[in-house]
């Protein structure tokens, strides 16, 4: 048989470099090596590593993509190093053959590719992201549950999920506030509040309903995008968010007053009336202690929001609001399906 | 530092069972989880195909005794037959534990745990969560340790075991955070670090982590280590990587072809066919290399593993991860292609020897899971039976030391120790004219191993092994790290891990020029037969001033009388 040669190409790695003892801030480092089509972007770097610079810090595990350690940003986005071909790289650089390797971001960074996964474990404990089994411990062992292929449905996808933090780097919200819960984290939760094995759901939701909740997600869908395992992650988030304002009847939070005074709006004028918005989610004692010295800018600008009265319904209202009935009455009659 | 009651060394399977049932036994113990990755990551989660059970879900007539004759018989009888009893008396229990703790079993339509069949055993009783069977556990075992409040020591790699006579005062441990070495006085250890076929570097489907530093700093501290010579090789690892195809492949009904496009197993296992024992499939796909009838590639022959015959949609929903992998490593979609395969370095049969309650011969010390050899495996595991061995024992070991913590009276670790230590490492970071790469001696290992040392093995390849190895010994002295930086220096400890497996790669050498026998895993060419008058026991292997040196134990026996193995 003839020897089957693969293409080689001088690759640079553009490695982000940082060590705690000696820097101030991270710095990049350019690494060029040979290197053979379908070869993973981990090994590249196992490859600097071993043959060029010792000292490039990452972590690495299992190799297969299933543990979950590599997780850095690759060309700007998140992902698992030991999954990721290089070649398929090579198409998204914006320097020719210049591939970037920076750590996860919304993470302490430890040194070069190395981040904290501490705050992560702690928000873990903080919304008991583990089954607290409705059966005593002492019986334990003794039946198993039985569980109907539709509920395992609703958690099978999430227990995908090997906490890599791809979703946790890319999060637009965590970014703005570390607090943040996260997408891995609700999503762990919505698994947990959807098994029947589970007693804790109605502690876990209250405390997914206080600040920096589940409430903070903006729906990019920055998470499920990057998600490696592709798990529809906003499905967890919205879970979580119908668990909180339907079943559970906990509608005295900001929350679900912000969900439901937007749902009202655009029933009755299809846009938002976002002038009154923040006093029918968060009352008018907080939005004149809060957003008065942000008004006053927003005037100055003249950025305001027109006034109620002058909020007219959108185009095409009549049809529209038939619509938004009918889509109405159809979930409803899915959530009593489910039941 | 405050002594712990309980110390355990690792976070897989075996080390979270334990910390758990540890705390349940006694909640105000003094409890601590040490692990070089954090818990998550550890190499259960690797673990594809499932667990086995006689829960009789799936197989009404299924029972203990046939899962005990099964794993027996698989062990080509160097199982001890005591052990095996617990293993698979406790499975039924264990799995339904899992399952009330919210582990995602897969499930059949009248709503039990799903059971499918795997290799060398009688009926359909291995428990299985899609492919993901070990990750699933793992974050559910993690998930109840964040709950019950277990205290965790995340990525603290393991240095030694400090001793006082032929006692423990506990462990030494460096924080890769801050490259401090700390002492961790412990009145008792469990050392549940997983396995050492790593050190097969490139022809094995371990995680680079899997480096045996448990049974290493255990060997160091004069506790002995049994049967190191049998190291399964699992047939289907990928051709280029080594990483694994799940054993489920083939339970879900994949075939093995070679390239005449025979289903070649019916030369070798006419009943089980792709169901045969590991050992036996292994040795029947590099028989077919061998002589022939494989495939060629430039990363060397390989053979297929053939699932296109098994539709889209059970590829999807079943094996999954298997179908990904194939994608990423292989380019290669298992739905319209075979996978190429070929056999490599998965599990280690040996380990630490205790008894059946997870004790070693050292006070305070013990061990379970993959570092430990109960013996429930013997010569040969069968799938489906390792998460069943880490979950049984880690959870039976956890209870002993609970059990027995406060028996000893703690002892301070003294400073000049860690000191000692600390001094250690740095040595391998001083400057000096000729030094060696790790890198390449890592390879090299792995090469002479599987060269020497691999499925097929005779007494002067054996002796080549012995002799390279003591030579990347001495090369080993010269290694080099030259990341000199105290933060999370992952160089160092990859030099440690090396030191690690090179010590425990003589073991297993050792433990195999000494076996004059075929037995489960341990092939001799030179002696294909299983010779039961004279190795009917199992090999033990102590430090001896850095040279292995061996013993042997009887083999428990039980009802089932010896019996030649065929499938």
């Amino acid at each position: 048989m003839a020897e089957h040669k693969e293409e080689m190409r001088d690759i640079t790695f553009r490695i982000s470099r940082f060590n705690p003892q000696v820097d101030n801030k991270p710095y990049y480092d350019d690494y060029t090596i040979p290197v053979e089509r379908g070869i993973t972007v981990l090994r590249a770097l196992n490859y600097i590593k071993e043959h060029v610079d010792a000292t490039v810090s990452f972590r690495a595990f299992c190799q297969a993509g299933i543990c979950g350690s590599c997780g850095m940003r690759i060309n700007g986005i998140s992902k698992l190093a030991c999954t990721t071909q290089v070649w398929d790289e090579l198409e998204r650089c914006k320097v020719d053959n210049v591939i970037k390797v920076e750590p996860l971001r919304n993470m302490p960074l430890v040194k070069d590719l190395i981040v904290d996964m501490d705050p992560m474990v702690d928000k873990m404990k903080r919304y008991s992201n583990w089954v607290e089994s409705v059966m005593p411990e002492e019986k334990m062992g003794e039946k198993e549950f039985l569980v109907a292929e539709e509920e395992f449905q609703e958690y099978d996808k999430a227990t995908d999920c090997i906490l890599c933090a791809s979703c946790m780097s890319e999060c637009s919200i965590l970014r703005a506030h570390k607090d943040y819960v996260g997408p891995a984290v609700l999503l762990k939760s919505h698994r947990m509040n959807v098994d029947s094995r589970d007693g804790a759901h109605n502690r876990r939701i209250a405390e997914l309903v206080k600040d920096h909740g589940v409430w903070d997600c903006t729906h990019c869908y920055r998470c499920q995008e990057t998600c490696v395992k592709s798990i529809p992650i906003m499905d967890g988030i919205h879970g979580v968010r119908e668990d909180a304002l339907l079943s559970r009847g906990v509608k005295d939070t900001s929350g679900a007053r912000h969900a439901e005074a937007f749902m009202e709006d655009i029933r009755k004028k299809g846009k938002l009336v976002e002038a009154t918005l923040p006093i029918r989610t968060n009352g008018m004692g907080w939005t004149l202690k809060n957003l008065l010295p942000m008004a006053f800018k927003m005037i100055l600008k003249r950025r305001t929001p027109p006034p109620p009265p002058l909020v007219k319904p959108a185009k095409g209202i009549k049809k529209f609001r038939e619509e938004f009935q009918e889509m109405t009455e159809h979930v409803k009659r899915d959530k009593k399906g489910n039941k | 530092m405050k002594p712990f009651d309980i110390v355990v060394v690792g976070g897989g399977g075996a080390g979270l069972y334990a910390a758990m049932e540890a705390m349940k036994v006694n909640p105000s113990l003094n409890i601590a989880v040490l692990s070089k990755v954090y818990p998550n990551r550890s190499h259960t989660s690797a673990a594809q195909g499932g667990a086995n059970a006689a829960l009789a879900n799936k197989a009404k007539d299924d029972t203990v005794d046939m899962h005990i004759f099964d794993t027996i018989k698989g062990s080509d009888y160097l199982a001890d037959q005591d052990a095996v009893e617990i293993l698979c008396s406790e499975a039924p229990k264990i799995i339904r534990e899992l399952d009330n703790i919210g582990t995602p079993w897969s499930r059949m339509d009248d709503k039990t745990i799903a059971q499918r069949p795997f290799g060398g055993a009688g009926r359909p009783r291995c428990c299985y969560c899609a492919d993901k069977t070990g990750h699933t556990i793992l974050q559910s075992l993690y998930e109840q340790c964040l709950k019950k409040g277990v205290f965790f020591f995340n990525e603290y790699f393991v240095l030694n075991i400090s001793t006082s006579g032929s006692k423990s005062r506990g462990l030494v441990a460096m924080n890769m955070r801050t490259g401090k070495v700390e002492a961790f006085p412990a009145r008792t250890v469990i050392l549940a670090t997983g396995g050492y076929a790593k050190m097969y570097w490139n022809r094995s489907s371990n995680a680079a982590g899997n480096t045996g530093d448990g049974q290493a700093i255990a060997y160091r501290a004069g506790i002995p280590l049994k049967d190191m010579e049998f190291v399964q090789f699992h047939p289907t690892g990928l051709r280029k990587s080594g990483l694994l195809v799940t054993e489920g492949a083939r339970g879900e009904g994949g075939y093995l072809v070679n390239s005449d496009g025979d289903r070649f197993m019916k030369n070798y296992a006419p009943e089980k066919m792709e169901l045969g024992p590991r050992d036996l499939v292994s040795r029947s796909i590099e028989t077919e290399i061998l002589e022939g009838r494989g495939f060629d590639s430039p990363a060397g022959p390989y053979m297929h593993l053939d699932l296109t015959h098994l539709g889209a949609d059970l590829v999807k929903s079943r094996l999954p991860q298997i179908r990904e992998m194939s994608m990423y490593f292989e380019g290669v979609d298992p739905i319209d292609e075979p996978i190429p395969i070929r056999p490599t370095a998965h599990y280690s049969m040996g380990g630490i020897d205790t008894d059946n309650d997870g004790r070693t011969v050292m006070d305070g010390v013990y061990a379970a899971g993959e570092a430990a050899c109960v013996s429930v495996h013997g010569a040969n595991r069968l799938g489906g039976n390792s998460l069943l061995d880490i979950l049984v024992f880690g959870r039976i070991t956890g209870r002993t030391a609970a059990q027995e913590a406060r028996q000893f009276e703690p002892d301070e670790i003294p400073s000049s120790e860690v000191s000692a230590t600390e001094e250690e490492l740095r040595e391998y970071m001083r400057p000096s004219g000729h030094y060696e790469r790790y890198g390449a001696l890592r390879e090299e290992l792995g090469h002479t191993l599987a060269q020497n040392v691999g499925i097929f093995r005779e007494k002067s390849k054996i002796e080549k092994g012995v002799e390279e190895l003591a030579g990347l010994k001495e090369r080993f002295e010269h290694v080099r790290v030259f990341d000199t930086s105290d933060v999370y220096n992952t160089n160092l400890m990859q030099v440690m891990e090396l030191r690690n497996m090179l010590d425990l790669a003589q073991t297993v050498a050792a433990g195999a020029l000494a076996r004059e026998e075929s037995r489960g895993s341990h092939t001799r060419t030179d002696f294909p037969k299983r010779d039961d008058e004279k190795w009917h026991k199992h090999t033990l292997c102590t430090w001896d001033n850095g040279t292995p040196k061996l013993g042997e134990k009887p083999v428990t026996m039980g009802k089932y009388e010896l019996q030649e193995r065929t499938y």
